[in-house]
């Protein structure tokens, strides 16, 4: 066993909880005895077990379930709050003309076109699919890479001077050779979607969120719901954005802004 | 505190040849290197951190002993001879279920060296403690669940509404940033 394995197999976590086989949890044992990093991990691991048995009984529902009960209404409760913005702005904005006109003449040219601009112009569906290529920094593997990563590795380098479509046969060709990792699949939706090639792109980052490795679930969710976006299928980009949401992971607030701000 | 050291092969060989030519600092050296993780394996096996204790000081009499006499053929092997070692006395322990006369003990210096303070690595858990209490409510709700449950994220997506990708995300996440701020305190003393 070495550990990569023990990362993938999710090992560590399945030794402390008593799920591994006896030969599994020997070979683990073995390995840990000689390996101080994963040592550090499963000492970490049996602390945070340890510390959490002490704590109390959680409720069987946490307060973020509730929340999120909530977020169901809250499109519902933007649409009331902002028509109900609009129509005090409306009738003020009424009566102080009204006002205005008792008062003093209009000082406007009647040749000049008046343009009253009544709120921020909301992005358009454009705007919104508008797509920032997810940062790459290459990792080098300790050991022999083999040659699925070196020749991602390769077309990785013109996804860094953002030669999309010159990088997708090489990330193309990793993927292909290794279906089951995260990461070439999802760097293929993302040289897919920046070369504008929606569709292929959404079937790589179905393929990510398939895989469940969670360093790419949350942005495969975010870059599918772009992916829709461009394709003018709102509502599966919704669909995709809320998800994203649920991750509270670094793309939540972007994905946030964007539900708020697409047509209802 | 001192940390597990991540010792090379040849400084485990030398070890156990120092021991076997009755260097007492070389013992010192072998009871830091594995009474973490001696006291570990226990634990998780025995779920007894009692008898896990008292099993640390066994099996390391029971090494000790053996390298004095130089039994171990393999220098190289030290680490799986301590560890076949450890899973023996902790099999023997949970079968004759504690009946076993308990072995001679360890002289008293190396007994410090794995007090109880040390083996509970209280630091370590200080630190958990602090956190956790960092974490979202609905993080650390996931995290209880996984450990102290043993719910698998399908499960626990179920019962939060969740999918269970999100569950074994934020988990990923989560335990990612206890182990940070552990890395970061404890490479700070």
């Amino acid at each position: 066993m070495n550990c990569k394995e023990v990362e993938e197999r999710n090992i560590l976590e399945g030794y402390l909880l008593d799920r591994l086989s006896e030969p599994e949890r020997e070979e683990f044992e073995k390995h840990y005895f000689e390996c101080g990093s994963c040592f550090a991990q499963l000492q970490t691991g049996l602390a945070l077990q340890t510390e959490l048995r002490r704590q109390p009984a959680m409720p069987a529902r946490a307060r973020g379930a509730s929340w999120r009960r909530a977020w169901v209404w809250a499109p519902a409760f933007a649409t009331i709050v902002i028509l109900f913005s609009a129509g005090i702005w409306w009738y003020s904005a009424r009566n102080r003309q009204s006002s205005q006109q008792v008062s003093s003449p209009p000082k406007v040219s009647p040749n000049v076109p008046v343009q009253v601009q009544l709120t921020p112009a909301a992005p358009s569906l454009e705007e919104l699919a508008r797509v920032e290529p997810p940062s790459y920094s290459a990792v080098v593997l300790r050991g022999v890479e083999d040659e699925s990563h070196e020749t991602f590795r390769k077309a990785m380098q013109f996804y860094v001077s953002r030669d999309y479509p010159h990088a997708i046969p090489g990330v193309r060709a990793a993927a292909k050779a290794s279906p089951q990792n995260a990461s070439f699949n999802f760097y293929l939706g993302a040289c897919y979607l920046l070369a504008g090639q929606t569709d292929p792109a959404i079937v790589s980052f179905r393929m990510t969120v398939s895989l469940g490795d969670p360093a790419y679930s949350e942005s495969a969710h975010f870059y599918l719901a772009k992916a829709f976006l461009q394709k003018r299928e709102v509502a599966r980009a919704q669909d995709e954005l809320q998800k994203t949401v649920q991750f509270h992971g670094s793309l939540e607030a972007g994905a946030a802004e964007i539900l708020r701000q697409l047509p209802k | 505190m001192s940390l597990p050291s991540a010792t090379s092969a040849g400084e485990l060989r030398s070890l156990a040849e120092r021991i076997r030519q009755g260097d007492a600092s070389a013992e010192t050296e072998l009871v830091h290197e594995f009474s973490h993780r001696i006291f570990v394996m226990a634990v998780v096996r025995t779920h007894d951190r009692e008898a896990a204790r008292e099993l640390v000081q066994d099996v390391l009499m029971a090494v000790i002993g053996a390298l004095r006499k130089g039994q171990l053929q393999d220098a190289d092997k030290l680490a799986a001879f301590v560890h076949g070692t450890a899973r023996n006395l902790i099999n023997n322990q949970l079968r004759s279920q504690m009946q076993s006369p308990p072995l001679e003990p360890l002289p008293e210096d190396l007994a410090q060296a794995c007090s109880p303070e040390r083996l509970e690595d209280a630091e370590r858990v200080g630190l958990v403690h602090q956190a956790l209490e960092r974490l979202g409510q609905e993080d650390r709700k996931i995290l209880w669940m996984t450990l102290v449950q043993s719910q698998k994220p399908g499960e626990i997506a179920t019962a939060l509404g969740l999918t269970s990708e999100v569950v074994r995300t934020r988990k990923t996440r989560a335990v990612k940033k206890v182990a940070d701020l552990i890395r970061k305190k404890m490479s700070r003393t």
